[in-house]
């Protein structure tokens, strides 16, 4: 029965991506319907896991052919635990949530059977990498994912902007899952196998070079996906794809990815040495150059995606100090608020028409309900009390308090001060102030965008209240992690009553007076002019990143000349390189 | 060296490939290159049997050959049929003369 639940959460998408393409074009609303029907089912499949959830893998599929020699890919397996099915369970509802959106979102674009194939594939495909118990298949199932971001990324083909997105997106994520496959094939090698649990039993007998290389291949990987420092440059990037797929794959699911697999070996590298002060010092510059990143842009989207690196930055700092339930707990928060700031953005544009923040202004008024979806996610971000946001990031700010150097703690406090700060400025420039444009035309989301909207809305009320349920099934089913047991109350009292969770509202009701009284602050903005224009200039990464792309293709036109297009001639080299491992190979002996 | 049936196969192995890269290197017809890629593919297919017979495991040796076999059919059909296509859009079959890959 589990397994019957399992392979409808991971395929069932994947034949609704088939049946949606099969759909021509011109029945839209066949498509429409197809794939929201699909993706609700598979949602309800992965709900339907979770009163079995187990630490041990209900589902095995040996690859070999002929039983009595053991298959070079190991078994493909699921474990039902409490991170994937909570990850799964993510995907595919929030990716149901992103579709209905869709419907109004997407009215009228040309080639929707390749917009919500892609999405289904991509919802599958997230599920089967959280679920999934082998190393390899991890692998396969990550990079589908990347394939999915891309090509949703560059929807829109005809604009250079979104293919050059694309690419960007493709090659940094391609770079990170090097380091993950490197670690995963070193594992294999030494383990014999590729299975998940077996590694995290007997990492110890591993020795230290080659589990400390595997740790630091995972935290490669981790970063690229995740996009942080110094792998941040894609996500801000692809806001060039259609808003529905950067609330689903760029806020919610796939940029989880990386966390997911940091916290998934947590236990196996945890003694590696310096691996934790990596972890923790990649999360937090990312946390607080992301934040300041988001303080000074303009464009909306873009100002979700910095955001989104910035809390993603936090949920790796939690790992890197121990709390691998706070950074757990954080990315089912964050999921749900920043899928629906998202998406209340995407009402706005799709209204609106632009994505500049300065060319909007008062639209409170004409979207009183996107207003109230879009202050409530804001509230969320900023860590206002009792909004799910507040809990998990104030757990984590707790842990980096007990668990961490006392200089990091301090350094994420301001980080959550300018998070307050830049989201009282994005409510602002966006829903109150002045109209850029009095004459516009505006109107209120849609009904199915309001569809999507309300869930989610309620979901950044009140999910937290399952952080203790989510805290037992993880102490249950992830036998390496040692987590922490904490029920939803004594969370409740353990927070309200930490002298460090009032530090935190303290800064961030700083952040948000610094906003409000930014007009008497002149004096101060006009001191770190010199930050904000390296904050503008993302901090100088964008330079290095084309000087590595400029650097490459100088190198590729030096190679030109070696292309011949003589078919004798590049036989010549292929037999050449086979004589030359030849002798490696015999030498070797 | 003894002359037992593995030798011979070895030197067989050996002579196919050798046959097969001169071919490659040399001839520029197109039905020409697909037959000395069946040349080529013939040697490999001896060699899986030679070493599943020295190695002990004929069963996975021959398995693997009678694989080979089917999929190297395919690669052979195709590459015809292109250069029945290439004759028919170009006018020739030198495969110098369709060379679009010079950087």
């Amino acid at each position: 029965m589990v397994n019957a639940l399992i392979l409808s959460t991971i395929f069932l998408p994947w034949l609704g991506a088939v049946l949606v393409w099969l759909v021509h074009d011109r029945n839209a609303r066949l498509q429409h319907g197809l794939a929201i029907g699909i993706s609700l089912l598979s949602g309800l499949a992965a709900l339907a896991i979770l009163p079995s959830l187990t630490s041990h893998a209900t589902f095995t599929l040996s690859l070999s052919l002929q039983p009595a020699y053991p298959s070079t890919w190991g078994s493909l397996t699921f474990i039902p635990d409490a991170m994937g099915v909570l990850l799964a369970a993510i995907a595919t509802l929030i990716g149901s949530l992103a579709i209905i959106f869709s419907v109004d979102y997407m009215h009228g674009e040309a080639q929707l059977g390749r917009y919500y194939s892609l999405i289904l594939i991509f919802i599958g495909a997230m599920s089967g990498l959280a679920l999934t118990g082998s190393l390899l298949f991890l692998f396969f199932f990550w990079e589908i994912t990347a394939f999915c971001s891309y090509a949703l990324i560059s929807f829109h083909n005809d604009d250079p902007k979104a293919v050059a997105g694309g690419i960007k997106a493709l090659v940094i994520t391609q770079l990170g899952g090097a380091g993950l496959l490197a670690g995963a094939l070193l594992i294999a090698a030494n383990l014999g196998s590729y299975d998940i649990p077996t590694f995290l039993a007997s990492a110890r007998s591993l020795s230290p070079a080659v589990l400390g290389f595997v740790g630091f291949g995972f935290l490669f990987a981790a970063a690229a996906k995740s996009a942080q420092v110094p792998f941040q440059t894609w996500l801000p990037d692809a806001m060039e794809a259609p808003t529905p797929v950067s609330a689903l794959i760029h806020a919610a699911t796939m940029v989880n990815a990386g966390i997911y697999l940091l916290f998934r070996f947590y236990p196996a590298f945890a003694e590696v040495p310096g691996w934790k002060t990596a972890v923790m010092v990649v999360g937090l510059v990312t946390a607080f150059m992301a934040a300041l990143m988001a303080a000074v842009a303009n464009d909306l989207k873009r100002v979700l995606a910095y955001s989104t690196v910035s809390q993603l930055g936090y949920m790796v700092y939690a790992i890197g100090v121990g709390g691998v339930f706070a950074a757990q707990f954080h990315l089912f928060s964050h999921a749900i608020f920043k899928a629906l700031l998202f998406l209340a953005a995407g009402s706005v544009i799709h209204s609106v028409g632009t994505r500049l923040m300065d060319q909007m202004g008062g639209l409170g008024k004409e979207m009183p309900f996107v207003r109230n979806v879009f202050i409530i996610g804001a509230l969320a971000l900023t860590g206002i009390p009792i909004l799910n946001g507040f809990w998990s990031k104030e757990l984590i700010l707790e842990t980096g308090f007990e668990g961490g150097p006392l200089w990091a703690y301090l350094v994420m406090l301001a980080g959550s001060g300018i998070t307050a700060y830049y989201s009282a400025r994005m409510v602002w420039m966006v829903f109150y102030g002045k109209p850029a444009n009095p004459a516009r035309q505006v109107h209120d989301a849609q009904t199915a965008m309001r569809f999507a909207l309300v869930p989610l809305a309620a979901g950044a009320l009140i999910a937290w209240l399952l952080a203790g349920p989510l805290n037992q099934s993880a102490i249950q089913t992830l036998p390496f992690h040692e987590i922490h047991e904490i029920s939803t109350l004594e969370l409740v009292t353990e927070i309200l009553t930490a002298p460090s969770t009032w530090i935190a509202v303290s800064v961030i009701a700083v952040g948000l007076l610094a906003f409000i009284f930014r007009s008497k602050l002149t004096w101060l903005s006009k001191g770190l002019g010199w930050l904000s224009y390296a904050a503008k200039n993302s901090f100088g990464f964008e330079k290095i990143n084309d000087f590595i792309v400029t650097t490459i293709q100088r190198f590729a036109n030096l190679l030109r000349k070696s292309q011949t297009g003589q078919l004798n001639w590049n036989i010549t080299a292929l037999v050449g390189c086979l004589v030359i491992v030849l002798i490696i190979v015999v030498w070797g002996m | 060296m003894a002359l037992s049936p593995e030798n011979i196969l070895l030197v067989g192995v050996f002579g196919l490939l050798g046959i097969g890269l001169y071919g490659l290197l040399t001839t520029r017809n197109l039905i020409k290159i697909v037959m000395v890629l069946q040349i080529l593919v013939k040697a490999a297919i001896l060699g899986l049997v030679l070493a599943g017979k020295v190695s002990g495991q004929i069963d996975i040796g021959q398995s693997t050959a009678a694989t080979v076999l089917v999929a190297d059919t395919m690669v052979a059909v195709v590459g015809l049929a292109l250069a029945v296509q290439i004759r028919l859009r170009w006018g020739t079959l030198d495969v110098s003369a369709v060379s679009k890959l010079r950087g």
